[in-house]
């Protein structure tokens, strides 16, 4: 049972990242707008602008 | 092609190579406006203007937030986003197709605002400026903090009962030091939960305690803080059970609910809160001799101010120019213009018809009739029954009963057996925790505010669905509601030798010289191409157009005008007469005509056991035609507002609940004051501000529909409610006499939820969703007479 002491901790390490990681997301506005995002690979450009992914700094 | 916008905007999208838009768009595009106002983009470079809609981000960035007119689909938030980003100095777009709004930030260094709404009207979309620091921030935060709330109760409920599942699967074959670890990472993974996900639940506790009532979260507070503080005990102590699993789960569960519910709600009022379309952004101020664009806010009593031909009046005011037509559709819900003469009132928010005219501005702001109604419907708000509090109380009840009952078989127990007598109290809290109950109204709405959206019903104030549910009288408005809301020819009626169809023809080549909407009513009847030389047109305004047709001199318009003096009979007094020297060759009838699916629609209201009423400003010879043709007995015409609000408090006195449909401005008092309101949503955007329920693509059937689904919604909170009481009574007592161990109690209490949550997803299953209605033939191909 001893592999439970390792098993563990690396369990929540995992769910920190994983809480961390949204939260990074949804701070970042990948939730704002699930419907647009989906339809711009279908536009066969490699040409689309640059658009910052994060809100400017406030 | 729709239009020039439209034209311009292709060949523009030719050149870069975007023709994927047309790929793309899932809607035919929005016609823009003719006459984009390019000028306009000028005027927010002032700085007092600015002031209002872009924020300083600081290090040289702004931001503003527009409100996007003519957004349909991605496709057009794809055009948006491409072609401002491509602009040197616009660092990001965000463009939202549900909310029509885009948030642009840029380097002011390197652009400005004018050139970044111009590049927007040059691909055929007009933006108007929202306040940056209004709704739209609080609705961000909203809901980006539901979904943090919601991820951490998801992992933790996961993780939690992952720990306990342990103990239950593996029960005694555990050493005791291992047990004692899964209990501690139960807490740990519990207490987020509890102290940053359940946070909302007790702070809307505190927050209706203090307003000394028992809210629905009230009892889900207690629920959470009693069990984790109970958990918390029998973790330190080492002994009994522990429930962070079913305290997670039971916070997800309400979690999920309440999110979906937020998310249609922010939907629904997107689509609503357009108030800002309703004034124009500038006014043309005179100014030395000149007119200058002024923000709206910069008008004063007194100044003069020029609107031109199809522009919206920027404030009350009086007409100085000999005289206009406006369309007072905004404010009075019926369609044809008003004509106003030197000296005549003008209202902010109605359309001008011909112009451009000059007018001296009386009152601004919230001096103004549009903000007087604004305010009327903010009092009627006020008196609005409040439904909802008999549903707390009942819980507020139930949450005291639960205390009182876990107090006494804590005593009990204490007197036959103390070592039991805090696990059996614990059992009784939990298996009777509210959860079930607390559930069993937000998971049927959700899942009914859902499957109406669908169908294109958009239920704005949750609350609305019981009282749809409870309506006994349906009170409709007839203008624009369950008439089209634009006019049609009704009738033809010939004197003299000369065919229908000349007679028309004759009648709408003159029609095609005036504006005027009954001309033009007149000059759509007549399909065919005329050839026949008019010469020696005149127009004259309020009476009708004379022309040379042919070598013959006609008349159309007014009795007076179109007989040049001679006597005629009554009978023509409501009509447009087309005729020559000779005299009347033929008699017109405008009539607004009925929506496809009234006649339908009213009917299947009928057929619920639904009273239906008219009320309208109208007529009433044309209010009692519209009444005979849809089936009402029951009508009243040239009532104004407050005649509307008496009637409706009459209705209300004999017991009945009231339910309003309308689409004018001139409603919008009705439609508050009533026990539940339903406007469409082609109608005046204000009007939909104060209505519970909005109805998109003005389909009149979906009423019916949507009391069938409110009604379900109804059957089904019932039966989840009775069948959380069921579960509640009949387990109760097993608990409290120490028959349940608390884990059973939890999975009692997980499982009751389950059973709560899969019975509303029964809503709308029985009703799938009409695609289309069929046109009924029976009212729109035949224009009978209705005047």
């Amino acid at each position: 049972m001893n592999i439970l002491l390792l098993l563990i901790p690396l369990s929540l390490l995992f769910l920190g990242v994983a809480v961390w990681m949204f939260f990074w997301a949804v701070d970042h506005d990948q939730f704002e707008d699930l419907d647009t995002p989906g339809l711009l690979p279908l536009a066969d450009s490699d040409t689309r602008p640059e658009i910052s992914p994060g809100p400017p700094p406030t | 092609m729709c239009c020039q916008g439209c034209l311009a905007a292709a060949e523009w999208i030719e050149q870069l190579g975007l023709a994927d838009y047309y790929a793309l768009r899932a809607v035919p595009g929005h016609k823009p406006d003719a006459a984009a106002d390019q000028a306009a983009h000028d005027a927010w470079q002032n700085a007092d203007n600015a002031r209002h809609v872009v924020r300083d981000l600081g290090d040289g960035l702004r931001e503003s937030l527009l409100l996007v007119d003519g957004i349909r689909c991605t496709a057009c938030v794809w055009l948006i986003e491409r072609s401002l980003s491509a602009m040197a100095g616009v660092v990001s777009v965000q463009v939202n197709a549900v909310a029509q709004r885009a948030r642009i930030t840029w380097r002011d260094s390197q652009i400005q605002l004018p050139r970044i709404l111009q590049a927007l009207s040059r691909t055929g979309y007009r933006a108007l400026p929202l306040d940056s620091r209004g709704l739209d921030d609080l609705r961000r935060i909203e809901s980006r903090d539901a979904l943090k709330r919601l991820l951490v109760a998801g992992f933790g409920s996961m993780q939690a009962m992952m720990f306990s599942s342990v103990i239950y699967v593996a029960g005694d074959s555990l050493e005791a030091s291992t047990r004692e670890l899964l209990r501690w990472l139960g807490l740990l993974v519990a207490t987020p939960v509890v102290f940053y996900s359940a946070r909302t639940f007790f702070v809307g506790a505190w927050r209706s305690l203090a307003a000394r009532r028992v809210g629905m979260d009230v009892p889900v507070a207690l629920a959470i803080a009693a069990v984790y503080v109970a958990s918390l005990i029998e973790a330190f102590r080492g002994s009994g059970e522990v429930y962070f699993d079913s305290i997670s789960m039971f916070v997800f569960f309400l979690l999920a609910g309440r999110y979906l519910e937020m998310r249609a709600r922010h939907r629904a009022r997107d689509l609503t809160d357009s108030l800002a379309r309703l004034t124009p952004p500038f006014a043309e101020r005179q100014h030395e001799g000149g007119f200058q664009r002024v923000g709206i806010h910069e008008l004063r009593v007194g100044d003069r101010v020029r609107v031109l031909e199809g522009g919206i009046v920027p404030a009350d005011g009086v007409l100085l120019a000999e005289h206009c037509r406006a369309d007072e559709a905004l404010l009075s819900g019926e369609s044809a213009p008003v004509k106003k003469k030197r000296g005549d009132a003008l209202i902010a928010g109605s359309v001008l018809e011909d112009g451009p005219v000059l007018l001296r501005v009386e009152r601004v702001g919230a001096d103004t009739a549009l903000a007087g109604i604004a305010a009327l419907v903010g009092r009627a708000h006020a008196e609005r029954p409040r439904l909802q509090i008999a549903g707390e109380l009942a819980a507020g009840r139930f949450v005291a009963r639960v205390l009182a009952l876990t107090a006494l078989t804590a005593v009990a127990w204490g007197y036959f057996d103390p070592s039991r007598a805090f696990s059996a109290a614990v059992a009784v809290l939990v298996i009777s925790c509210p959860c079930a109950f607390s559930l069993a109204v937000p998971a049927a709405f959700t899942r009914a505010l859902g499957v109406l959206a669908r169908r294109g019903v958009l239920v704005v104030k949750p609350d609305a669905l019981q009282a749809l549910a409870e309506s006994t009288h349906a009170l409709f408005d007839k203008t624009g509601t369950l008439t089209e809301p634009t006019l049609s020819l009704a009738d033809v009626q010939m004197s003299g030798e000369t065919s229908r169809d000349d007679a028309l023809r004759l009648a709408a080549t003159l029609a095609r010289q005036s504006r005027h909407p009954v001309a033009r009513a007149i000059a759509a009847a007549d399909t065919g191409l005329d050839e026949r030389a008019v010469t020696q047109v005149a127009t004259l305004a309020g009476l009708g157009v004379s022309a040379t047709v042919s070598g013959r001199e006609l008349r159309l318009g007014r009795g007076d005008f179109a007989m040049a003096g001679k006597p005629l009979s009554s009978e023509y007094d409501d009509a447009v007469l087309l005729a020559d020297d000779a005299g009347l060759i033929a008699a017109f009838r405008v009539n607004e005509r009925l929506r496809a699916d009234a006649g339908a629609a009213l009917d299947a209201l009928r057929a619920q056991d639904m009273t239906v009423l008219i009320s309208s400003g109208d007529a009433s010879a044309k209010v009692a035609a519209v009444a005979e043709r849809v089936g009402v007995n029951a009508w009243r015409a040239r009532a104004m507002p407050a005649d509307k609000l008496a009637w409706l408090a009459e209705l209300r006195a004999s017991g009945a609940r009231v339910l309003a449909v309308g689409d004018g401005i001139n409603d919008a008092p009705v439609l508050a004051g009533a026990d539940v309101s339903i406007a469409l949503a082609e109608g005046a955007e204000l009007t939909q501000a104060s209505s519970d329920i909005v109805l998109s693509g003005g389909r009149l059937d979906a009423i019916a529909q949507a009391r069938d689904i409110a009604r379900e919604t109804l059957a089904i909170v019932r039966q989840n409610q009775r069948w959380a009481l069921f579960y509640n009574l009949s387990t109760v007592p097993l608990a409290a006499l120490g028959f349940i161990p608390p884990w059973l109690a939890a999975l009692g209490m997980s499982l009751s939820s389950l059973g709560v949550i899969l019975n509303a997803l029964r809503i709308g299953r029985s009703m799938p969703a009409k695609t289309q209605t069929a046109p009924t033939s029976v009212t729109t191909s035949t224009h009978e007479a209705v005047a």
